[in-house]
């Protein structure tokens, strides 16, 4: 299958911190793909390399490249800002904007960026897509926080998926929620993953077991191993993949 | 439990008691200026209010009624101008301060807000005189306006920047994930988050400097008639209290009692509604 995202011997930096170290990793598009190991290991550096917010902290800086769509996001003609258009992101802390509606969340990312066709339709769509609908659609003006954990959650994934983005990078999203909120955003990325790639960060392995196709095992800022789910969680090659993950360490 | 624990826990009890019954008594001790005050301004101020305080001018010595409406317009005029010139800008160093905090003009900026905040309101009318004043010729509203909005402004630059540290960075980053620009991000949703507590800040400074009094001595000075020209001297609320609260004719100490009260039941309801508005949003969560 053909890769939409690929690190290709990607480093990365908080100012003399080595936090990824040569990464390469390609992503088949339209799969769920989990990065897991123990707290610390460079998750969520490598995830935020991947949609250039790695660059936004202070003295942090990224070497190596990284392919969108066969074409590099580090390209010096590309702005940033433009880049993160097209890869969606979602936090662990659900994290709706205050102030603003439902609806407001939803769209305020095609607003702000200029696009403010059909947006009662794009967020129609997108929070169909974030199986949030059927329970928001009579009160779509009341506060986006005035919502669940789990439902915030959702919200969050549904202002991503407004921008149509081809690629989602979710960070260790259920991580903040009750087992079923958490049951629910995993059944989301299942149906997700029919359209948009999914990278996924989780410090749960039953989770990577249950939702994703391909797992990456991280340590101490290298790629251990990146394998099929089902091969990685069952004959690990590496000795340390299987420590981790019969639980060991970590 | 053994009988020895049982007398600790009797003696920290009581200890407990005592405290707790110390801090209500302090408690109340601090109450007893602002009733005492807002008792004594109420008492002399409400027998005088009357349509007329707020519709007329004030009478010439020897004449009964007439009102303090010129003030009451002077100081809802001084008080706009001073906040159309120190709202935004005091918002915008707000904004700078807090989320361009790491650059080094933030510093000074900072220290500079700092020290300007601790500057006497008295010491910002002369500066105004000498800035404006001097200049024009003569005392204008234009001039307290000016002494108003700088005084105003480090106020509400410090409650915005406070506020806005407030809003969780990954409030911001989930905005930058957006692919939104970082000054929109600011404008359109970190200001948006933390609109309530600046609005609270805001309306609680602007309450503040419309009792301002010493500045508006050397700037706007005072005035027999209605406001007509930011280039005209105009009269304001805290300064007729000054001058009529003084004067020896009673008709006007009573004006005088009658605009306090007003005065003071303007910072009572600014405050109220704020502490409404800003309970109510948080309820609605
Ligand atoms: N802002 C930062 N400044 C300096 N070091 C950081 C910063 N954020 C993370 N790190 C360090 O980088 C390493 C990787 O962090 P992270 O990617 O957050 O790990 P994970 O998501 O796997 O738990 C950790 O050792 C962490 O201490
Ligand atoms: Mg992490």
């Amino acid at each position: 299958m053909k890769p939409i995202v690929e690190a290709k011997n990607l480093n990365a930096y908080f100012e003399n911190f080595h936090a990824v170290k040569n990464v390469s990793l390609a992503v088949p598009e339209k799969s769920l793909v989990a990065l897991i190991g123990p707290s610390g290991c460079g998750k969520s550096t490598f995830l935020r390399c991947l949609n250039r917010m790695h660059e936004e902290i202070p003295k942090a800086r990224v070497e190596g490249e990284v392919l969108l769509g066969g074409s590099s996001i580090y390209d010096r003609k590309l702005d940033p800002v433009a880049v993160r258009r097209s890869i969606g992101m979602v936090f662990q802390k659900p994290n709706p904007f205050p102030g603003m509606s439902i609806f407001e969340n939803v769209v305020v990312g095609l607003k702000l960026t200029g696009s403010r066709d059909r947006m009662d339709q794009v967020a129609e769509e997108a929070l169909k897509g974030a199986a949030l609908w059927e329970e928001v659609k009579d009160k779509l003006k009341k506060p986006g926080t005035s919502l669940s954990g789990g439902q915030q959650q959702r919200l969050c994934i549904a202002r991503a998926l407004a921008m149509k983005p081809p690629v989602l990078l979710m960070d260790e999203p259920t991580s903040a929620l009750d087992p079923i909120s958490t049951a629910k955003v995993e059944e989301l990325m299942i149906s997700l993953k029919k359209s948009v790639t999914l990278i996924v960060v989780t410090h749960n392995m039953q989770q990577a077991a249950r939702v994703s196709d391909r797992t990456a095992f991280f340590l101490m800022g290298e790629l251990v191993e990146y394998d099929e789910s089902s091969t990685l969680f069952t004959v690990p090659k590496d000795a340390k993949t299987e420590q981790y993950i019969t639980g060991r360490f970590g | 439990m053994n009988p020895a624990d049982f007398q600790i826990s009797i003696a920290r009890r009581l200890k407990n008691r005592f405290v707790i019954l110390l801090l209500i008594a302090l408690a109340c001790v601090a109450l007893i200026p602002l009733i005492h005050v807002l008792h004594y301004v109420y008492a002399q101020g409400l027998p005088h209010w009357n349509l007329n305080f707020f519709t007329e001018l004030p009478k010439p010595v020897g004449e009964s009624g007439g009102g303090l409406g010129n003030a009451v317009v002077g100081s809802f005029f001084l008080v706009l101008v001073a906040a159309i010139v120190g709202v935004p800008v005091g918002i915008l160093v707000g904004i700078f301060l807090s989320e361009y905090s790491r650059s080094a003009l933030a510093g000074w900026v900072r220290t500079s807000i700092e020290l300007l905040s601790g500057v006497p309101s008295i010491v910002l009318g002369i500066f105004a005189y000498s800035a404006i004043v001097v200049p024009i010729g003569h005392f204008s509203m234009l001039a307290g306006s000016f002494a108003l909005a700088v005084i105003l402004l480090p106020v509400v630059a410090k409650t915005t920047e406070e506020v806005l540290k407030l809003i969780p960075s990954h409030i911001r980053e989930a905005g930058l994930a957006l692919g939104i620009p970082r000054w929109k991000v600011t404008l359109r949703i970190v200001l948006i988050a933390a609109r309530s507590g600046i609005t609270t800040g805001v309306a609680l400074a602007l309450a503040r400097v419309a009792g301002e009094t010493a500045p508006l001595l050397f700037t706007a000075l005072s005035s027999q008639h209605w406001p007509r020209s930011l280039l005209e001297p105009a009269a304001s609320l805290p300064v007729q209290i000054y001058s009529f609260a003084l004067a020896p004719f009673e008709e006007w100490n009573h004006l005088a009692w009658a605009a306090a009260s007003v005065l003071v039941s303007l910072t009572l309801v600014t405050n109220l509604i704020m502490k409404w508005a800003t309970r109510s949003r948080g309820e609605s969560r």
